[in-house]
């Protein structure tokens, strides 16, 4: 049989419930302006009854703590797309920063432009044609090589200073992934002591916010091991933390750029594909870069080696039959070529107009440079359309990535939208709460009150006075 | 179901978005151009090299014969001149053959052939911008001397026999410069040694090999004729390629303004709507900015 004693404990244990409640509401409305914050809604539970005499006797309601609204599935994904999605938002602001050197001119007499550098170098052979020994017509040719010769050379400086730009970004951030594996060691551990059986409530929301900050800067696997524990690792399968204890990312230069090593690994190449910031920033660096860098170095090799093989093999003002010397800087090997583009040739006097052996008033030299621009000499192409092809290249990769960027910047919106419906804090819903169980403290004090007075009653038997 | 709470930083992402498109819709009404990195269009990047580069060619060629056409007249001019001066070396020795003259009036036609084929031989000498349009490669050096010691007088050719030529950007090889020794001293029209002939024939007051040097005349003349029409096809060859040339680069541009330039009408469409949607926007945002329940409680 239920006593007026135990309505009122119930009742008292109400009030703390529905205090536990109202407690748990400030804490997510406090924090509804936090992104990384996990909203948490009360864990009502029935007490125990009381049975008693054949029966069954309700003892109250008691709040057990907040329950994070997490799903960790949903989180992973997100951080995954975060990955991708860095690593492609990196790699287009590097490839922006590229093609701005290959801007399409607008007309024929665009400043800078490589393609139009090519053509009036090749021109001006035309025009020494109508006045082989012409002074103000040789000065041309040398001028238009000076200028071809320069903008290449600017071009691939300004890409070599980007990889070296590159370079120091990825070093920061590995030096902020190193950071951030430690912290997440630390968390780990003290998740494993603290809750190792369920959700860890705010010691997982710190670790979810950093799983994230790393997932920008780095592509990661996540394991989960025992006691609510998680291991990191690469995307090509490095652990970088594990339980309480944290790997470090190694760095070492390699060819004249970073390499990084995990316990002595290589893992630049696996990084490079990996995702996240750092792997946009390793794409850019070691292939987009490269790659561009190659073309131009060819383009330079092959120009400079054959008008300089043409220019010898012909007779200009000053008398040499066949050994005029170079126009261009005769380059080695291929590699660096761009860089090192530059004319040596000072005396126009010196350009090989006639054919070998003939009177200087000849030009079968002068046609045999100017037909240069005609000929497959560049990997089997004209210098010109070595050239038209270089831009589409680099502009179809630009394109590309811009609309994979664009797709993956939409299907991380997708997710975290999911992952904002589930967790975060909806003020609107939070207010409802707030009215449900303040009505329900209310309630549950007028029963006190009632309950107060009944025990009065029983108190005084019936005399109104006695008990207040 | 539940919903993003955050939605509105959505929609603050759209505003981003359609700034973007506007600032890349300006840039291409200030620029005129509808391609302004090659990251927008490649395939137009890449055709705009290869037109910019056919277009300068062109455009570079109609310079190159401009200057060159300068050349080829000077030497049609002196050929001209040169076919004038023999027919009238041919009229005197056709007079001095017909038996009416007496002997000084004949040492008179010697000397005044003698003038006529030195008139001919500085014509033969004769230089463009410094350098000698009848001397082959050799353009620094007078293609002819003449040694008046021995009787008839010798001519000597200095220079050699290459052609200079302009290729075209279709491909046309143009003749340049005739050299010296195909016009005037070949071995079956030898103009200056005919004309030196003759001086000797008349020199004495007799008329010599006369009426056979006569007829050679005649051949030469009409040789060098016929070298006249060489240079005379060059010149026409070269307007045309140039006019080619010219024609085709104007067809260029235009294919080229159509495929760079911004269609600005369109363009100004766009940034309209993108104008209305942002305005949208930002009243959508700030009228969901404000206002949660609590503002009822």
């Amino acid at each position: 049989m239920g006593t007026i004693n135990a309505a009122l404990s119930l009742i008292s244990g109400a009030l703390d419930a529905d205090q536990n409640a109202l407690n748990i509401v400030s804490n997510n409305v406090a924090n509804a302006s936090n992104q990384a914050y996990t909203r948490q809604v009360p864990n009502w539970a029935e007490n125990q009854p009381l049975y008693i005499s054949g029966l069954f006797l309700g003892s109250g309601v008691s709040v057990n703590g907040g329950i994070s609204q997490r799903d960790r599935v949903l989180e992973q994904r997100l951080q995954q797309q975060q990955q991708l999605s860095a690593a492609s938002s990196t790699l287009l602001t590097a490839l922006n920063t590229l093609q701005t050197g290959f801007s399409p001119s607008a007309t024929t007499s665009t400043a800078g432009d490589v393609g139009s550098d090519i053509t009036n170098f090749f021109n001006s052979f035309t025009q020494l044609q109508s006045n082989p020994t012409s002074n103000p017509l040789r000065q041309q040719v040398l001028a238009t090589a000076a200028t071809l010769a320069g903008d290449v050379s600017s071009r691939a400086a300004s890409l070599n200073a980007q990889q070296v730009s590159l370079d120091q970004s990825a070093n920061t951030v590995v030096a902020q992934v190193n950071s951030l594996t430690v912290s997440l060691a630390q968390i780990n551990q003290k998740i494993q002591s603290l809750s190792p059986n369920s959700d860890a409530g705010p010691l997982e929301d710190q670790r979810q916010s950093e799983l994230t900050q790393l997932s920008q800067l780095i592509g990661i696997n996540q394991i989960t091991t025992e006691k609510n524990g998680l291991s990191i690792t690469t995307t090509g399968g490095q652990l970088l933390a594990s339980q309480g204890q944290a790997f470090s990312i190694t760095t070492g230069a390699v060819g004249g750029v970073t390499h990084f090593f995990v316990g002595g690994t290589d893992i630049t190449t696996q990084l490079a594909s990996g995702g996240g910031q750092l792997g946009g920033l390793l794409t850019a660096r070691d292939q987009s870069i490269p790659t561009v860098l190659a073309s131009l170095d060819q383009l330079a090799y092959s120009v400079a080696t054959q008008v300089n093989t043409v220019n010898n093999a012909g007779t200009d003002l000053v008398g040499d039959n066949g050994n005029s010397g170079d126009i261009f800087n005769a380059p080695t090997q291929v590699a660096g070529s761009a860089q090192a583009f530059q004319v040596v040739l000072t005396n126009p006097d010196k350009i090989a107009a006639a054919g070998l052996g003939l009177g200087t008033g000849n030009d079968a030299n002068a046609v045999a440079f100017a037909n240069l621009a005609s000929q497959a000499f560049v990997n089997g192409q004209t210098p010109s359309d070595y050239y038209s092809n270089l831009v589409s290249t680099l502009g179809a990769t630009v394109s590309q990535t811009t609309i994979q960027n664009t797709a993956l910047s939409a299907s991380l919106n997708q997710l975290q939208n999911q992952r904002n419906s589930l967790s975060s804090v909806s003020l609107n819903e939070e207010a409802a709460s707030l009215q449900e169980f303040q009505r329900s403290y209310q309630a549950a004090s007028q029963v006190f009150g009632i309950l107060n007075s009944v025990f009065a009653s029983a108190l005084n038997l019936g005399v109104v006075t006695s008990v207040a | 179901m539940r919903v993003n709470p955050f939605y509105v930083s959505n929609l603050s992402d759209a505003l981003n978005q359609t700034q973007a498109s506007q600032q890349l819709l300006t840039n291409e009404i200030s620029s005129g151009t509808r391609v302004n990195s090659i990251g927008q269009d490649p395939v137009a990047s890449a055709q705009n090299v290869q037109l910019l580069n056919e277009i300068q060619r062109d455009d570079s060629f109609t310079q190159t014969t401009s200057l060159t056409t300068g050349l080829l007249q000077i030497t049609d001019s002196a050929l001209g001149s040169v076919v004038t001066q023999l027919n009238k070396a041919l009229s005197l020795a056709t007079q001095a053959n017909n038996g009416t003259l007496n002997t000084s009036d004949l040492k008179a036609v010697s000397n005044q052939i003698a003038g006529l084929r030195d008139e001919v031989l500085s014509l033969a000498n004769t230089s463009y911008q410094g350098q000698y349009v009848f001397s082959g490669s050799q353009s620094n050096t007078a293609p002819f001397s003449l040694n008046n010691s021995t009787s008839p007088a010798t001519v000597t050719y200095n220079g050699d026999s290459v052609v200079n030529t302009l290729v075209s950007p279709n491909g046309q090889t143009i003749q340049l410069n005739v050299p010296g020794d195909q016009i005037f001293t070949t071995a079956a029209a030898n103009v200056i040694g005919v004309l030196n002939n003759l001086v000797a024939d008349y020199a004495n007051g007799g008329s010599g090999a006369g009426i056979a040097d006569t007829a050679s005349l005649n051949t030469a003349l009409n040789f060098v004729g016929q070298q006249r029409v060489l240079i005379d096809n060059s010149i026409t060859r070269l307007n045309a390629a140039s006019s080619v040339a010219s024609t085709e680069s104007i067809q260029l541009k235009a294919v080229q303004t159509n495929l760079m330039q911004a269609d600005i009408p369109a363009i100004s469409t766009q940034l309209s709507l993108t104008q209305s949607q942002q305005t949208a926007l930002i009243s959508v945002i700030s009228a969901l900015g404000s206002g949660s329940l609590f503002d009822k409680l």
